[in-house]
């Protein structure tokens, strides 16, 4: 569409079309979805009173964290008065924005009665911290909007920049430590019940925030004249190394004091991660979500973008297995495990100590959706604040 | 374990729905009689007592649960758990002999509820009598509070139920699909001075039921004299049901000592 030869355009169009027509589909089965999923009950995934939090929670977890990229990175150079990433800054508070709207829509399919979702907004429980992060979450999403309307301004106001990045950078590492203590804050989950929590969601939202923005950037300099440039690719490497290593070291820290001296029940967690029914998950999360991508970052291969985005692609997976692990480790061994156990909740279900959690095609249906939903977003907004201003800049 | 047809006595009887009475009031007077609530303070609290010694493990508490309260098929508001091995296996103590005892397990009331804490609607709420109740209108089905609670005691209304219970079954209104249910301590019941259905049904007697506020109750009294226990003790909820262990057997080195004498090969 913005394409400037008549040559290109040609073919261009034709990967574009694809491109909208994947994207309304893949809407439609959110849509389609998520509707029947309402007029039956969350009856229809795969959810039970054990495993009463899913793939939609995981889905949360995931899209607060890419959002990290965007705002922490260009608020953070900015104040360390850096203006190094300033060329990718749109393209990161369009990540940014992208995700956390997405991250807010995803708790509605949640929802048994997402009609009732405005009792949310009307009356609050202040002592919730679903509370807490429905508030910071649209905090973040209007300081996303603001700074998108700031730096497409000609010229950019370097002022408001400022200002802006000292608001965003508290009210980003909030959101991370709000999502986290959802979780954290429970007496009845040991897994998550840990001070470490919210430093651990802080960092790997950093991991793949950031490599979220290595990503895309590197997608769409394929596809476009879009360029990221060495020198921003090599800046996001460094960083990325250092926010690999400190979730790695978040991890190996709370493992580390969990398996040598947690308490009984908290330990009990932590084996199903280790050697119980999560320990394919947790540990590909190790090797091929943490190691192999910061082997690839060190080594020499590490200035050519392909195996950059190919680390952060790793990376980004590494840390959506991660959210699986916490959200589950958490949900598979209940406190009070005495046979029979907890009633799964439907006719015909018996009492399981041990519940098996299979998403239905409903969940992944809705997934799909929440997927488009997010591309959508990135879509326009690389469509309308990255692409045009990436030519003015360069006009300029 | 299947529900008991015979409650009628319970019931409204057919023609009666118009009449203003309770369904507590449609009770047989030997019936409230027998569930009466002993001494009720100024400003009560309720709280349990659940005698694991007396215990017998027969799920009538977790039964006629469901039919008061209409509880539909799949889930339970109240069930009876097995601290042994398995579900009927029972465990070894260090000197060989089985040991075997139920916890029976609902909403533990706490005082300091985790599940009402997280409610982003207060839809959670504790009453001025100390019960955890849900406000079913405002419940928005975000499972949190099922997260939040240690003892994993609430169920969510996940579809219509493929056997709804019957229209006036129970003593309260079904709930509504999507929203978050659990025990309410009968507080249907407390209101017209009854016990809940399942101490009122226990046939070993091993429920106690009580205002925790009035020193005369039966249930203080027993709290005073038998070494009550809390589940989960170390989560700091403060439970207003207490456990009562078993005082029936005495450790096997006592036995040896005093009754038995030299009894070791």
């Amino acid at each position: 569409m913005h394409s400037d030869t008549p040559a290109r355009r040609g073919l261009r169009v034709d990967a574009w079309s694809i491109w909208l027509s994947v994207l309304a589909a893949g809407l439609l089965v959110g849509l389609f979805s998520f509707v029947y999923q309402w007029s039956n009950g969350l009856g229809v995934t795969g959810l039970s009173n054990t495993i009463t939090w899913g793939l939609y929670i995981v889905a949360f977890m995931f899209l607060v964290g890419i959002s990290a990229g965007g705002l922490i990175v260009v608020a953070g150079a900015e104040l360390a008065g850096s203006h190094r990433f300033e060329h990718v800054n749109r393209l990161a508070v369009v990540c940014s924005v992208a995700a956390v709207a997405t991250a807010a829509g995803t708790i509605l399919p949640d929802l048994g009665r997402p009609q009732q979702a405005w009792k949310m907004i009307l009356q609050p429980q202040l002592t919730s911290p679903l509370v807490w992060d429905m508030g910071v979450l649209t905090v973040y999403l209007l300081i996303g909007v603001i700074d998108l309307y700031i730096l497409t301004r000609v010229p950019v106001s370097r002022k408001s920049l400022r200002v802006m990045a000292i608001v965003s950078l508290p009210v980003a590492i909030l959101v991370h430590s709000i999502t986290a203590w959802i979780f954290g804050l429970l007496v009845a989950r040991p897994f998550w019940n840990t001070p470490l929590l919210a430093p651990l969601f802080i960092s790997s939202a950093l991991v793949s925030g950031t490599a979220l923005v290595i990503t895309v950037g590197w997608f769409i300099e394929k596809r476009t004249e879009y360029r990221v440039g060495e020198s921003i690719y090599d800046g996001l490497r460094r960083l990325l190394l250092w926010f690999v290593a400190a979730d790695f070291f978040l991890l190996f820290t709370e493992v580390m004091t969990t398996f040598v001296s947690g308490e009984p029940s908290h330990r009990a967690q932590l084996d199903i991660l280790l050697t119980g029914r999560l320990a394919p998950v947790f540990w590909s999360e190790v090797i091929l979500g943490v190691a192999l991508p910061a082997l690839i970052l060190l080594s020499k291969a590490r200035r050519s973008p392909n195996a950059l985005a190919f680390a952060s692609v790793l990376l980004l997976l590494g840390v959506l297995a991660k959210r699986i692990n916490i959200l589950f480790a958490a949900e598979f061994s209940p406190l009070v495990g005495l046979a029979p156990g907890i009633p799964g909740g439907r006719s015909g279900q018996a009492f399981r100590l041990d519940e098996v959690y299979i998403p239905t095609w409903v969940e992944i249906g809705v997934l799909i959706g929440i997927a488009a939903f997010f591309f959508t977003i990135l879509t326009i907004g690389i469509q309308r604040m990255v692409l045009p201003h990436h030519r003015i800049d360069r006009i300029e | 374990m299947s529900e008991k047809p015979s409650r009628t006595v319970h019931r409204l009887g057919a023609g009666e729905s118009s009449a203003k009475i309770s369904p507590v009031e449609a009770l047989s007077v030997a019936s409230r009689e027998y569930g009466k609530i002993d001494v009720r303070s100024a400003h009560p609290k309720w709280g349990m007592a659940v005698d694991v010694e007396r215990c017998i493990g027969c799920w009538s508490c977790a039964v006629i649960c469901k039919s008061e309260n209409a509880v539909p098929l799949g889930m339970w508001w109240n069930r009876v758990l097995t601290d042994g091995d398995a579900l009927d296996t029972p465990s070894s103590d260090e000197h060989g002999r089985q040991e075997m005892h139920w916890v029976p397990l609902a909403c533990q009331h706490c005082e300091d509820a985790p599940c009402q804490k997280v409610c982003p609607t207060s839809a959670t709420w504790t009453n001025l009598e100390g019960l955890v109740l849900v406000n079913q209108d405002d419940c928005i089905g975000c499972r949190y509070c099922m997260a939040a609670c240690p003892y994993g005691v609430r169920v969510f209304n996940w579809a219509t139920s493929e056997f709804p219970v019957p229209e006036g079954t129970g003593m309260v209104p079904p709930r509504p699909v999507g929203s978050v249910e659990k025990c309410t301590m009968c507080v249907h019941r407390i209101v017209e001075d009854q016990v809940p259905s399942c101490v009122w049904s226990c046939p070993a007697q091993a429920r106690i039921f009580g205002d925790l506020n009035a020193p005369d109750s039966h249930l203080v009294q027993v709290l005073e004299s038998r070494n009550p226990s809390t589940l989960l003790e170390e989560k700091g909820t403060h439970p207003k049901v207490s456990y009562l262990e078993p005082r029936r057997r005495r450790p096997l080195t006592e036995v040896r000592d005093d009754s038995l004498g030299d009894v070791t090969p």
